[in-house]
């Protein structure tokens, strides 16, 4: 038993983890989501600009890999942005959410009615970067001189008044990859002094604290538990509030195995030299 | 025959009744709709295979998705940036064709990075449009990025600490920023006072660590649980409560 404890085998610890995600699935087993300040200000900015009947661009920075984690925040910002009359623009700086902006788009415009070209656009993949930025900062008009599907910029009534990112009442990147830090902040929010927001995935999340500590960023979704703070305060149930219960339960097995692993160690590992 | 091989035909042949059943009950329309979702399902298992071990059907779907992806990128490149914004206005199909000529220069530094694959007689001409991505790239990141990373981050850094709860947090921010220099600077030996900052330091980044490895944890739980719920729910049409 000694021994099978302190060698034990990987594949063991992923089938606790697989059940750990199917039963509570199966169970329907659900806990109360807390709400943080850091996804509430992002949520109470979409209401400041649904109020004034302003305009927000949408950064769709993410791909297939990272679905589970920004597409339940992708859903439920737009279905709040919908809900509230705010008009939506969308842009990609990753050509693979290309496929998911427009899913998303379609799933929540169907919901509420929103109507291309006069509540929202999607504007499509363009590279450049930080460059693209800047341009778009200068002149909308000329980085995006047509959306993804064909129709000029300078006549949609969602983007005919908009002539540089200083003219969006709200950006909000949604990300898996170095866009805000490295992209939206240093050539836009820096230089163009918008109101800007995150959502990003887990694994980002804590290399982007600073800069809401520093007020370049006013709110931020980390991972699955941000996207489902912001359905609970949209009261929609998604994507993401399914899986918190999951989440929490593989958690405390792998909390139970770091302890089992740690008293195993201190109790064989050193007088075997350093452990197995 | 090997454990192993048996273990790799049970799994196609499992995978093939259920799939038969699925499509037979309806439970699958037989559609491309349906078709997608068995193949996506399909996929995804082939995938997950490897937490046995490394198999055929893991390299099949690694392969598959390297060639799947690099084919979209290109029909995005193509579609949103190569064809509107340089094929369309250099061969007169837009009305601005005239006054869009300056895009020969962007245009021809592009194609001068492809010779970098071709022999040596043409090669050298890659290195023009690569000393313009770098003067420019360097020309726009460098103020940009003094600016935004460091010192828009030493502000907060330096504010004055009132007697509350944030200020203690600013106490904290600022014993960290200054432990943390410390421990990384190599010129004084960590000795008495310097040693006693650069231990607080390693404390701090041994913190920010574990805050990011239980961020990682979640992160890859994340996709874990996105992908068991497309299995249960969308694959095996299973009701599911909460998804």
């Amino acid at each position: 038993m000694k021994e099978f404890l302190i060698n034990i085998d990987r594949r063991i610890i992923f089938i606790f983890v697989a059940l750990g995600i199917i039963i509570p699935s199966l169970a329907a087993l659900r806990l109360p989501i807390h709400i943080t300040e850091d996804v509430k200000a992002i949520y109470d900015t979409i209401e400041e600009v649904g109020a004034k009947n302003g305009t927000i661009l949408i950064s769709f920075d993410y791909g297939p890999g990272s679905l589970p984690e920004v597409q339940p925040m992708a859903i439920a910002v737009l279905r709040h942005s919908f809900r509230k009359n705010v008009k939506v623009v969308g842009m990609s700086h990753w050509v693979d959410a290309v496929g998911l902006a427009q899913e998303a788009f379609e799933i929540t415009s169907k919901e509420f009615g929103a109507q291309y070209g006069e509540d929202y656009t999607y504007l499509g993949y363009k590279t450049g970067g930080g460059s693209l930025v800047i341009n778009m900062g200068n002149d909308f008009h000329n980085a995006f001189q047509k959306d993804q599907q064909g129709n000029n910029t300078t006549e949609l009534p969602v983007t005919k008044n908009i002539n540089g990112l200083a003219d969006f009442d709200y950006v909000l990147c949604l990300a898996a990859g170095n866009t805000p830090d490295g992209i939206w902040i240093p050539f836009g929010q820096e230089r163009y002094k918008f109101k800007f927001g995150l959502g990003c995935t887990a694994v980002m999340a804590p290399d982007q604290y600073p800069y809401l500590q520093s007020g370049q960023m006013n709110g931020m979704m980390g991972g699955l538990a941000g996207a489902a703070e912001y359905e609970t305060l949209i009261e929609t149930s998604g994507k993401a509030t399914a899986g918190m219960g999951a989440q929490s339960v593989v958690h405390l097995i792998i909390i139970a195995f770091i302890i089992l692993g740690n008293v195993m160690y201190f109790l064989y590992g050193r007088q075997k030299g350093g452990g197995q | 025959m090997s454990r192993d091989q048996i273990i790799f035909i049970a799994f196609l042949f499992v995978f093939a009744v259920i799939n038969i059943y699925l499509f037979g009950s309806d439970s699958l329309s037989a559609d491309w709709a349906g078709f997608g979702t068995f193949l996506a399902a399909g996929i995804t298992l082939s995938l997950y295979s490897f937490l046995y071990k490394d198999n055929p059907l893991f390299k099949f779907a690694e392969n598959l998705y390297v060639g799947v992806a690099a084919a979209y990128t290109l029909t995005q490149v193509w579609y949103t940036v190569l064809f509107p914004d340089v094929v369309e206005p250099l061969s007169g199909l837009d009305s601005q064709s005239m006054s869009n000529f300056w895009l020969i220069v962007p245009t021809l530094l592009g194609l001068f990075m492809l010779t970098q694959l071709s022999s040596a007689t043409f090669s050298w001409l890659s290195r023009i449009a690569f000393a313009f991505v770098v003067g420019l790239g360097a020309g726009l990141s460098i103020p940009r990025t003094i600016a935004a990373n460091l010192l828009a981050q030493l502000e907060p850094t330096m504010q004055p600490i009132p007697p509350t709860w944030d200020g203690l947090n600013l106490l904290i921010i600022l014993v960290g920023v200054v432990t943390v220099l410390v421990y990384f600077f190599y010129s004084v030996e960590h000795t008495g006072p310097v040693g006693v900052a650069s231990k607080i330091g390693i404390w701090f980044l041994m913190i920010s660590f574990g805050a990011s490895f239980g961020y990682t944890i979640m992160a890859r739980l994340s996709l874990l649980i996105g992908r068991v719920g497309f299995l249960l729910e969308d694959w095996l049409v299973l009701e599911l409560p909460l998804f």
